[in-house]
């Protein structure tokens, strides 16, 4: 598996299974990012009550998250979250769609949840984008997401285009130089004549980019920038801007997912090494020779 | 073996070999304790000259001989950040797993990536030709190992970028 | 109360006490001499290397080498022209130039190797160069010169 998908793998087997058999659960798991989830049935065994929580909700609130919650469940979604959890919805397992494709359908769009509330800024920005084009004028308002503790995610709507810029940490030095490895390709990668349609890909290390410099942020060498450069082409078309935003927002944990698995692969490698070593070593030691005492005492006895 | 390589190795081979010549030996300076000289440094006259084999500044290989035990230490080529930061993985790996491979030095002497401390009792218990056998192939090993690992890491990073803005751009 | 007493280098009252002076006798030739000998032996070897002498030019620096303390400009003469030999010789002629060496020209050879080996980036030093000239003089002189490098005290 290479890239990264964006539902919810426990949402969509927990749901499948439930639907099928009904019975009263109650679990909470996780997903990327922080991003807390439970599943229960508070009420009644064909009742579940989905809830989420996200670190940055209220920003997320602020560019029209329960807009695109509410266009993407309707009524499912709840008024009040349960306590603790930021947004909450109620699925009838009775008034599921009976079809087998539109089931399929109908539980891949629950466990989009997360996906569906981070998409907010994007589809907002896309939308401002095609208004300043018309009005041909500056630049929209930069909108900042603060997805996880140190991390933050920046789109910013421009005439002609929709910038994302993803701060991110590299938590050792190990990381850090793997990690520009990683990003010196993104940033080759588009001279490939089959993606040259490609988002541009821009990186920077310490210095944060052009576009958030005035907001000061704190310096350091562990901090990476990777700038998105997306065009129109990349987000016209409803369901070619779906994919743009599904990939777009999991950016962070593709690549860190990446250097994670490069790691494991070197120390499986290194383990192999040092086991052939040991081999080599091995040949060093002197044979014990109790084999050959065992045939002189026979011998002594004998006689 | 490359052609570059072999004089290098070589040399390593046959200064090992002459300095593999070792011998029990108590310690002069505290009774009953027996020690290896070259680390304990204490006494003079059972310390040799320390030898420096290089091909450049940045490969060479460092023995000190003593009367009871020798200590080589290498220092790896690391041409850029990847390789640096892939050899100290990498030996630091070694370096922990110590216990199994008896000659190894838990820490590296400052200035090289990895030493190694042969004694009179591993040379006694060991045939001495295959640990200078074990020490050249180690030195082989390492150079290819750590490319090797560095362009699987290319590889891998251009393959994960190419994926991902293909499933963007289409 | 008195606590000097403590930092007093007891070492130095022992009379037991090994001092490097012990292990061997210091060039009898002074600093100022040595350098003047390395000096002429440079100018010497120039001529030598004109006539197309190698083993002529290499005797010469091998015979009486400065060594010991104190005469680090000497050491650094001779290891430069040395290093003006071996870089000008061509790697087929090595073996036939090594045989023709005396045993202890060869051992002294050796020691000059190994230093040069140990600053690789000082003056014309190419460790290629050096490494070829160690594998052919082993291959002659055998390991026990190697042992006579690390047993000699009187360092080059």
């Amino acid at each position: 598996m290479i890239l990264l998908e964006s539902h919810n793998v426990i949402i969509k087997t927990t749901l499948a299974d439930k639907i099928n058999k009904p019975s009263s659960l109650d679990v909470s798991f996780v997903d990327y990012d922080g991003v807390r989830f439970r599943l229960s049935t508070p009420e009644r065994k064909t009742a579940l009550l989905l809830s989420m929580q996200i670190r940055c909700w209220d920003e997320l609130v602020r560019y029209g998250a329960l807009d695109v919650l509410r266009r993407e469940y309707g009524s499912l979604l709840k008024d009040q979250a349960e306590g603790e959890y930021n947004v909450s919805m109620e699925i009838d397992l009775e008034q599921v769609p009976a079809g087998a494709e539109d089931r399929e359908a109908f539980i891949d769009s629950i466990a989009l949840f997360k996906r569906n509330a981070l998409a907010a800024p994007f589809e907002l920005a896309f939308k401002t984008q095609k208004e300043l084009e018309e009005a041909n004028a500056g630049q929209g308002d930069l909108m900042q997401i603060h997805y996880r503790d140190e991390e933050a995610i920046y789109v910013q709507a421009a005439n002609d285009r929709v910038t994302v810029i993803f701060s991110t940490i590299f938590s050792d030095e190990t990381d850090r130089i793997f990690g520009k490895v990683f990003l010196q390709e993104f940033v080759d990668a588009r001279r490939l004549p089959a993606i040259q349609n490609a988002p541009q890909v821009l990186y920077s290390n310490r210095d944060p980019p052009l576009e958030i410099r005035h907001l000061n942020l704190q310096k350091s060498e562990d901090i990476g920038y990777v700038t998105f450069v997306l065009f129109p082409r990349h987000f016209s078309n409803p369901a070619v801007a779906a994919t743009t935003i599904s990939q777009v927002q999991l950016f962070r944990d593709y690549l860190h997912y990446h250097i994670k698995c490069s790691k494991a692969y070197m120390h499986s490698r290194m383990r192999h090494r040092a086991a052939e070593f040991q081999k080599v070593l091995n040949r060093a030691k002197q044979e014990n020779t109790s084999a050959e005492k065992k045939t002189v005492r026979f011998v002594a006895s004998f006689i | 073996m490359s052609n570059v390589l072999r004089p290098y190795l070589a040399a390593v081979r046959s200064t090992l070999t002459a300095a593999l010549t070792l011998e029990n030996f108590s310690s002069q300076v505290v009774e009953r304790h027996n020690k290896p000289e070259v680390e304990v440094g204490g006494s003079k006259e059972v310390l040799l000259n320390p030898l420096i084999i290089s091909r450049n500044e940045n490969e060479r290989v460092l023995i000190e001989p003593s009367i009871n035990s020798i200590r080589v230490s290498i220092k790896i080529k690391q041409a850029d950040e990847i390789e640096r930061i892939l050899c100290h993985k990498f030996t630091r790996f070694m370096m922990q797993r110590a216990e199994n491979f008896i000659v190894l030095r838990r820490k590296p002497v400052p200035g090289y990536d990895i030493s190694f401390l042969i004694t009179n009792t591993h040379s006694e218990t060991m045939l001495k030709h295959k640990i200078v056998d074990f020490i050249i192939q180690f030195m082989e090993d390492v150079d290819k190992e750590i490319s090797e690992m560095k362009l699987s890491l290319n590889a891998r990073a251009r393959i994960v970028a190419e994926q991902y803005l293909t499933a963007i751009a289409t | 109360m008195e606590v000097n007493f403590r930092k007093i280098d007891i070492d130095a009252f022992d009379e037991e006490v090994l001092r490097e002076s012990d292990l061997y006798e210091e060039d009898p030739r002074g600093p100022a001499q040595a350098l003047d000998e390395a000096k002429q032996k440079q100018t010497a070897v120039r001529s030598s290397l004109a006539r197309n002498d190698i083993v002529g030019a290499l005797s010469l620096v091998l015979d009486n080498p400065p060594y010991g303390p104190h005469v680090e400009e000497a050491k650094n003469i001779s290891l430069q022209t040395l290093l003006t030999i071996l870089n000008t010789t061509k790697s087929t002629e090595i073996t036939n130039v090594v045989k023709s060496l005396s045993p202890d020209a060869q051992d002294t050879l050796m020691k000059y190797l190994y230093k040069g080996m140990g600053m690789p980036g000082w003056g014309d030093i190419s460790g290629s160069v050096l490494l070829g000239w160690h594998e052919k003089l082993t291959e002659v002189a055998g390991t026990g010169c190697i042992v006579r490098t690390m047993t000699d005290r009187r360092t080059v």
